[in-house]
């Protein structure tokens, strides 16, 4: 490998040598101040920022980074593009948010000198999300999701004081490790049958050669298994609800965004690399005829939203509730995936930067009113809505979003969905979609029956909210309601950010 | 200072009252003297307001500024093509003008309710209100497109119907802000007819890029006739917001709102929205709609100062002039006049809002008293507000000096010049007419309010001149309505600022064979004018030189006349007005009962819809219920059988419906287990039936 190279290569990922370092400064900060960890949260944000701006002033830059000079093209283990970028600043704000929301959290507050670890694996889990996001080589792919699930797995139990966390967080692990068991079974079959690991080469190899089909679709329905688990798509989705009720809020809530965007961004990358021959003039992908993605992905989609949906409806506690409605959401994100066009791919960029404000504000309250009541359970949180006002009706706000209700920016991000399912004549799909919405509004809706129409009865307090706190939710409750009256800017930001490197 | 800075400083002005009305929302349970924000807010809205009219006309005198973006792009849509809805501001002479306006009157309103409304329960909510209102007439104002202007205009409506019945304990209140809500609902309907057409023929809501299509020839269903109507649906919206015949019946009842609030909307503001929003549309009026225009104005105005003259309710009174002078300026918009149509508009708004807050303070001091009859004398007790009212009632008389003389003598002048082109000498006469009855009715009022010996002796007693915060807005207000605010000529207002340099002429579009033949333009004169700008043919400017002198006499003469009068009836009482009622009982009783309109309606519309209601409740009754009961008798026949059918099959369905719901979810429950073994087991079993049922192509 030649240095010149190297450097180029090195230029393209400036985010993720920010994001390197910046652990690397945290873990040293750790060390040298082991009593006193109130400056490393900002170390952290610090690192962020920088890493963001990077990521939006790449935006428009592309390139290959780490080419294998071996192989005869010049395709490397990462391709940046804009929609990778996109990804990756979604991620970069979820993880600022995340930043605020565990220095408001008591759980972590209570961890005292280990909160230095919790922002190191933070940071680890990042790491992992923005390589994956980049990742075009079955080998990168497997190794940052490796990077990303271990320092989940131990985020998932990091308060070792209760019981059901490190239950989740060993459920977690066993459930991770089999399922990248099977999803490295696949790739080391996608190897055999094709005798390289890079996307790219991948594409080359199917377009022209001739694979055994049987093999190939038994390897690709293993590699889904092990990208369906961290989307958690059903039927690989037994792990999410018991570790996201288990785990920190915090980490709950970043699970439920910033890890189901990287799975999604690299599901889409998989195929559009690999499986797309070309693209029409209308932006619809044309894929070459080796395997049935759509049908697999439609009946994912639907056994993902019906679940998830009809299950929620049964769930007291509330966390437990938002981990079966993220459930529900990944299935309309399928959706998207399965119109196989850029309209379709608009939508899925769309409504997951909806999806991170009203998902995140849900969560942070739960927090807030798990922190302060001790409880998630539903029926602990009647007449909540005439103690803390403020709180209920923003509560309400994401919670009308999350159903997609107008005039909130759930619905923007719902009505591109179903615009490109109907642009695709999928109107069966569409129906199906609708259906799911509106048995999401029952268990939504409960939620504010039980603050609204229930009178408060003695043992609900008055929730105090610091200034910080007013400020969080107001920092996610004005996007999530000018997203839904003003959506253009969004709409085209998200039209720029299309772009997938070619060969 | 550049375009974008004056952008931003108006896009602030609009926010910042809704800011206000937000934070009062909210926080006043916990804050109870948080209205003073809302004056606060108002105050920094004024100078923002101050410095956007300065740096406009110093700077940007004869440039307009434009800001738009697109809201919602929907991309190609099938048969209308690219369609996008932009929102935008739009900044010109007038619009800064009547930035000031709003912004002056409200803020002098803020603090007048200061005193007026203190000890009100509600005091922090009647804050709010002012705030939202206040943010909605400026968006109103300063928007460039009619999709902007209908939301605002909506806004608007609610906020006047929230003030109007602002004390909606009293029931004649919230009648009234039902009223008036319900009257402007019909009006908008029209307007929104109008938008709708606009939108379809244009696939926009921009008045610039409305008007460039017009004048390159495309026509609402390729017709003049449409366009016509087009522009006469539009100006609906102004017949109900403007309180024009026929809907000018809520803005009396709407006086039941408190006093401020009738100066601020229900005289200079809000109702004169209707004739910005006739100014905004003047460019694709047709000559047909013009003359509907002038003709809706010219009655409007000759009807209300007849019924102004015999009421006896000092607002009323007021309510009633406000009405009369809304259909001067429509009226001036309907002949041609424009710019003094919008000079009108002003001058009024100064010293209209300055009567309803002199009233105010007589009523305040009167402890809530209204009726004319019971007052009298208040001229030793109350000077400064005397002395606004005298300088007012100048005004709207048409007395040199004052303001009101320049704007109406310009646009009586107009409607005499387009009468001698024209030949539609009805309108000049109601003019001429209501400038008249106008100076009559007015000094009427102040002779019964301030002169002559108190006819309620308690009450003259009690009162007392009202304190500063009430008097400050009457003295800025009587100052505005001097002359020399718009032009160093008492008597030629059009060497004055105002009109030469301020205000331009009206700009027209439409196709040449729709306009008065005095308007049309041919090729050599288009030159040295702005495309659009209307060259009045020489004409017109002939006319108009020649309808100045008549004009100036004939208004001073009458007004004169009607002061004169007034003094005679009832400060010399040289003729007993009770014995003048008499003689002409059916003339009188027409004019004290508002010509019956109000009866007219509610034996027509009302009753109307309350008979056919009757009658389909009859037709229900006796039709329908019949045949129910005759099926219902065959029905209960089959009934008994499908019931046993019923309870055993379709029950059993429902039940097993949600019995199944229930058994999915608890099957879902059932494989959550909690057991990570159970689930290694679920996934790779799912895994092997994919296998299975999934082909390969």
């Amino acid at each position: 490998m030649d240095f010149t190279s190297l450097y180029d290569s090195l230029s393209l990922i400036k985010p993720e040598i920010v994001i390197s370092v910046t652990l690397l400064l945290i873990v040293i900060f750790d060390l040298i101040f082991h009593k006193n960890k109130t400056l490393i949260p900002y170390i952290a944000l610090a690192g962020l920022i920088i890493g963001g701006i990077y990521v939006l002033s790449d935006i428009s830059n592309s390139g290959f980074a780490f080419v294998i000079s071996s192989t005869s093209n010049n395709f490397g283990l990462l391709a940046l593009d804009s929609f990778g970028s996109y990804f990756k600043f979604l991620i970069i704000i979820t993880s600022i948010l995340i930043v605020f929301f565990a220095k408001h959290s008591l759980e972590i507050k209570n961890t005292g000198t280990r909160q230095g670890e919790f922002y190191t694996l933070l940071f680890g889990m990042i790491l992992g999300m923005m390589f994956m996001i980049s990742a075009s080589d079955l080998i990168m792919i497997y190794v940052s999701m490796e990077l990303l699930s271990f320092s989940s797995y131990v985020l998932a139990g990091f308060i070792k004081l209760r019981d059901r966390n490190s239950e989740a967080s060993l459920k977690y692990i066993i459930f991770g490790g089999v399922a990248s068991g099977i999803m490295l079974f696949g790739i080391s079959l996608i190897y055999g049958l094709t005798g390289t690991t890079n996307l790219y080469q991948i594409n080359q190899v199917l377009q022209s050669a001739h694979v055994n089909l049987i093999v190939l679709s038994f390897s690709l329905l293993l590699v889904v298994a092990g990208i369906g688990y961290k989307i958690s798509a059903v039927p690989f989705h037994f792990w999410t609800p018991d570790v996201y009720e288990g785990a920190p809020v915090s980490i709950t809530a970043f699970l439920s965004v910033a890890s189901k965007a990287a799975g999604f961004a690299i599901l889409i990358r998989l195929i559009k690399t690999a499986f797309v021959s070309n693209i029409d003039s209308v932006g619809n992908w044309q894929l070459i005829p080796v395997f049935d993605w759509q049908t697999l992905l439609a009946v994912l989609a639907i056994l993902t939203m019906t679940l998830g949906n009809f299950a929620a409806l049964w769930q007291d506690n509330l966390k437990r509730m938002l981990a079966y409605s993220s459930i529900a959401h990944a299935g309309y994100l399928l959706l998207g995936i399965v119109v196989f066009s850029e309209i379709g791919i608009e939508a899925v960029l769309i409504y997951f930067a909806v999806y991170m404000l009203m998902n995140l504000g849900s969560f942070y309250i739960v927090m807030l009113i798990a922190d302060k009541t001790g409880s998630e359970n539903i029926d602990d949180y009647g007449g909540l809505g005439y103690v803390t006002p403020f709180l209920g009706v923003s509560f309400a706000v994401f919670l009308v979003s999350l159903t997609g209700l107008p005039p909130t920016a759930g619905f923007i991000g719902k009505l591109y969905l179903f615009i490109a399912l109907i642009d695709a004549k999928m109107t069966t799909l569409a129906v199906i979609a609708v259906l799911n919405s509106v048995v999401s509004l029952y268990y939504y809706i409960r939620v504010l029956k039980h603050m609204f129409l229930k009178k408060p009865d003695g043992n609900v307090r008055e929730i105090k909210l610091s200034a910080a706190n007013i400020v969080y939710i107001v920092i996610l409750l004005i996007p999530v309601l000018l997203l839904g009256i003003y959506f253009t800017p969004l709409v085209n930001f998200a039209e720029s950010c299309l772009a997938f490197l070619h060969f | 200072m550049n375009d974008i800075i004056l952008i931003n400083i108006s896009i602030i002005t609009l926010l910042l009252p809704l800011f206000g009305f937000g934070l009062i929302i909210l926080f006043s349970k916990r804050f109870p003297k948080l209205y003073m924000l809302g004056i606060g807010l108002l105050i920094v809205n004024f100078v923002l307001a101050v410095i956007l009219l300065y740096a406009k006309l110093s700077n940007f005198l004869t440039q307009d500024i434009n800001f738009q973006f697109t809201w919602i792009d929907f991309g190609n849509v099938p048969y209308l093509g690219n369609v996008h809805i932009d929102l935008g501001l739009k900044i010109d002479n007038i619009t800064v003008i009547m930035l000031f306006v709003v912004n002056l009157i409200s803020m002098l309103v803020h603090i007048y309710s200061l005193e007026y409304m203190k000890g009100d329960k509600r005091f922090n909510r009647y804050y709010a209100y002012l705030g939202i209102f206040t943010f909605s007439m400026i968006g109103i104002v300063i928007a460039n497109n009619l999709l902007m202007i209908y939301i605002f205009w909506e806004l608007v409506g609610l906020s006047s119907y929230l003030l109007i019945g602002f004390w909606y304990e009293k029931k004649s209140a919230a009648d009234a802000s039902k009223k008036a809500f319900i009257t402007n609902r019909v009006g908008d309907l029209g307007m929104f007819i109008g938008i709708l057409i606009v939108f379809t023929t244009y696939h926009t809501f921009t008045f610039d890029s409305i008007f460039e299509q017009i004048s390159n020839g495309v026509l609402p269903f390729d017709s003049n006739a449409w366009l016509t109507a087009t522009g006469i649906l539009i100006f609906m919206g102004a017949v109900g917001k403007s309180a024009q015949f026929p809907l000018h019946v809520w803005l009396p009842d709407a006086m039941e709102g408190p006093t401020p609030v009738s100066a601020l909307i229900h005289s200079a503001t809000m109702v004169a929205a209707g004739v910005y929003l006739s100014l905004r549309i003047f460019a694709m009026l047709t000559a047909d709609a013009m003359l509907v225009i002038a003709v809706v104005g010219g009655f409007t105005s000759f009807l209300a100062a007849t019924i102004a003259i015999t009421q006896n309710d000092i607002k009323r009174v007021l309510a009633y002039s406000t009405v009369s002078q809304l259909g001067y300026m429509v009226m001036a918009v309907g002949v041609g006049a424009f710019q003094y149509a919008f000079f009108h508009l002003i001058t009024h708004a100064f010293f209209k809002s300055n009567l309803f807050l002199g009233s105010g303070s007589v009523i305040h001091a009167m402890h809530h008293e209204q009726d004319m009859r019971q007052m009298g004398g208040l001229r030793k007790k109350m000077p400064v507000t005397y002395a606004a009212f005298i300088v007012s009632s100048l005004a709207i008389s048409g007395i040199p000096l004052t303001s009101g003389f320049l704007s109406k003598d310009g646009l009586l002048a107009g409607s005499l010049a387009f009468a001698h082109l024209t030949g539609h000498w009805l309108l000049p006469t109601f003019g001429f007419l209501v400038a008249l009855m106008t100076a009559f009715y007015m000094f009427r009022l102040v002779i019964m309010t301030f002169h002559g010996e108190p006819r309620n002796k308690e009450k003259y007693n009690h009162a007392h001149e009202s304190p500063f915060v009430m008097v400050l807005p009457l003295i800025v207000l009587t100052a505005l309505s001097l002359f020399f605010w718009y032009t160093p000529n008492p008597v030629g207002p059009e060497q004055g600022w105002f009109l030469s340099e301020w205000v331009r002429p009206a700009e027209t579009v439409v196709p040449q064979e729709t306009r008065f033949d005095f308007m049309k333009t041919t090729g050599e004169e288009v030159s040295g004018h702005s495309a659009g700008a209307v060259v009045f043919s020489e004409e017109y400017e002939h006319a108009m030189h020649w309808a100045h002198i008549p004009t100036l006499i004939l208004s001073l003469l009458l007004g004169g006349l009607g002061i004169l009068f007034a003094f005679v009836i009832y400060h010399w009482r040289k003729i007993d007005p009770d014995e003048l009622a008499e003689k002409f009982k059916s003339l009188y009783l027409f004019s004290l009962n508002k010509w019956y309109v109000d009866e007219f309606y509610q034996a027509t519309f009302i009753a109307g819809t309350l008979k056919l209601s009757y009658l389909l409740s009859l037709f229900d009754k006796y039709v329908v219920d019949g045949i129910v009961n005759g099926t219902a008798f065959v029905t209960r026949g089959i009934s008994t059988v499908s019931g046993i059918f019923d309870k055993y099959v379709v029950d059993g369905l429902v039940n097993f419906t949600a019995f199944l719901s229930g058994l999915i979810g608890l099957g879902f429950r059932r494989l959550q287990s909690g057991r990570i073994q159970t689930y290694l087991v679920l996934v790779i079993f799912s895994l092997i039936l994919l296998l299975l049922f999934f082909e390969p192509f």
